[in-house]
């Protein structure tokens, strides 16, 4: 099958590095301490985040004096294609492992000892780079919720098919069976907290795939960026008032 | 209340804020001796109803509802399956309510929320007892193909009121629902038909569509609910967590668009209704389902 037509363009009709349409907003939770909403292109997913807040299973507590940081990701029934799916399986299990660990490395855990945060995830719609978009969330509902942290962590995946390597897969082209390489990274400190691949690459494609990644995250991050600021804004205003 | 008045004392000396954590019921009790919640609402106004339609592309039909801040994310996904041998001619349909742990700081992950399974049947049980939706018109090939309609609602923020905006998320949904276009192909089994490829299946068509074009469901008797606290004599109409979590006493009232009751349901609480209260209660309900009926109605035709 063609993912990339001769002309350049994949089958939404974008370019090769081409991001989907991103749209963030924070707050959207009410009851949460802090909550975001992610989109990108149909990837919709919600995250809200609990905390600092008084430690709830004592036996989970590793470190006495950092902070507890759990995350859970789940998907709604009716986010993916036909088949519904079962409420906890062994992928949503991986994924909230992983995307707490990626947290974890950026949260100022040793600034709120005693404490837990909790972060959860619910995927409403799914098409692709779920595990990005959670990441994203997580993060804007981090900053909404003022926990501190190091940098914002920010996640984009992208692809390699018919010999081009494509930025922010969707779901089609991810169960293509090419490559997929999901790159989280710390935009200002320029480090690296996610990196997860499948399938086979040859080393130089990989730099490639993977300086692309990286490409798609910094533009995200200067998205989240800016809607952050445009919140703090708001509040701003409403202070003044 | 045989509380001293020295909390009277302490109220002139604290902060509102603080005052309404450690006095919760005095706080309220001041506001309601002025027909007032603190939200500045009336006894029986409702809070600010909104209703969108089609949001979850995946789903056959879909809904969100947000009653103040409670919001309800409706979807339903329809699958083939084989009707039952007792109601060959009629579909299913199958509801689940879930609470994710986004909604409220007091779902834990792991452990389903105390509410979820309850409002889980009651809703069940509404839907199918107001008969709001036809099982007949589930039917593709009696004895052998109906639909079956998974209907799945989030609480996505809970902040009371819950089976209200559940109700009117599920109906919303069932509104917007299109049924899909299938065929019977040559081996007996129903198939999707897909919006491409028109040659491979014009034939299908031709010969074997069970239902030619994308419909939506015909619904009567479309239910509308309002919840109340009760509290000494006082009826708050729509309760926030708050509320509810100080006052235990709450009434749902479900009513049809023909005026009919569907449903009642107290369960337990402290105050003991008079008859009057309840009437007082379903009069409440009457008026909320004019505007529920109206907000509907407007969605609809957008």
């Amino acid at each position: 099958m063609e993912y990339v037509n001769p002309e350049g363009l994949r089958l939404d009709g974008r370019r090769f590095n081409e991001m989907r349409q991103i749209v963030a907003e924070v707050g959207v939770v009410s009851k949460a301490d802090g909550s975001a909403v992610f989109e990108m292109g149909n990837t919709k997913v919600i995250a809200a985040v609990y905390g600092p807040r008084e430690i709830q299973n004592k036996s989970l507590q590793k470190k006495d004096d950092h902070a507890l940081v759990l995350c859970e990701y789940s998907m709604a029934q009716f986010s993916t294609g036909d088949r519904r799916r079962q409420k906890f399986d062994r992928r949503s299990t991986e994924l909230s492992l992983v995307i707490r660990q990626t947290m974890e490395a950026c949260i100022l855990t040793e600034l709120l000892p005693h404490s837990q945060i909790d972060i959860f995830l619910q995927v409403l719609q799914a098409d692709g780079g779920t595990r990005s978009a959670c990441i994203n969330a997580a993060t804007l509902a981090l900053a909404d919720a003022g926990i501190p942290m190091r940098d914002l962590a920010v996640s984009c995946s992208a692809g390699y098919l018919n010999s081009t390597p494509l930025l922010d897969l969707n779901y089609v082209e991810d169960s293509a069976g090419g490559a997929d390489v999901t790159v989280g990274i710390l935009p200002k400190l320029d480090k690296v907290t996610l990196l997860q691949m499948d399938a086979k690459l040859p080393m130089e494609t990989f730099k490639t795939v993977f300086a692309l990644a990286s490409e798609g995250c910094k533009a995200i991050a200067e998205r989240i960026r800016e809607v952050l600021q445009e919140n703090t804004k708001q509040l701003e205003y409403r202070r003044a008032a | 209340m045989g509380l001293p008045d020295s909390s009277q004392d302490l109220s002139t000396e604290m902060e509102v804020d603080a005052f309404r954590r450690i006095f919760p019921l005095r706080f309220f009790e001041r506001h309601l001796s002025e027909s007032l919640r603190p939200d500045a609402r009336p006894l029986g106004k409702a809070r600010d109803t909104i209703v969108n339609p089609g949001l979850v592309s995946t789903a056959d039909g879909s809904a969100l509802a947000k009653i103040g801040s409670t919001t309800m994310l409706a979807a339903i996904r329809m699958e083939v399956m084989t009707p039952s041998t007792d109601s060959p001619d009629e579909g299913c349909i199958a509801l689940e309510f879930h609470m994710p742990p986004i909604c409220s700081p007091t779902v834990r992950p792991g452990r389903p929320a105390d509410a979820a399974p309850v409002i889980s049947k009651r809703l069940s049980d509404t839907i199918l007892s107001s008969g709001m939706v036809d099982l007949k018109e589930l039917c593709l090939v009696s004895g052998k193909a109906a639909w079956m309609g998974y209907l799945d609602i989030y609480c996505l923020n809970a902040d009371g009121a819950l089976f209200d905006a559940a109700l009117l998320s599920a109906v919303a949904a069932f509104s917007n629902l299109e049924i899909p276009v299938v065929a019977l192909n040559d081996n007996g089994r129903i198939v999707a038909i897909s919006g491409g490829k028109d040659e491979d299946n014009a034939s299908i068509i031709e010969k074997k569509a069970v239902n030619k074009e994308k419909r939506k469901l015909t619904l009567k008797n479309i239910p509308f609910s309002l919840t109340c606290i009760l509290h000494k004599n006082y009826i708050l109409a729509d309760p926030t967590t708050e509320e509810e979590s100080i006052m235990d006493t709450l009434v749902t009232v479900v009513l049809d668009a023909s005026d009919q009751m569907v449903s009642l349901y107290k369960s337990g609480g402290t105050v003991l209704a008079y008859s009057s209260a309840v009437k007082s209660c379903v009069e409440l309900a009457r008026k909320r389902a004019k505007e529920l009926k109206q907000i509907l109605g407007e969605m609809d035709i957008d």
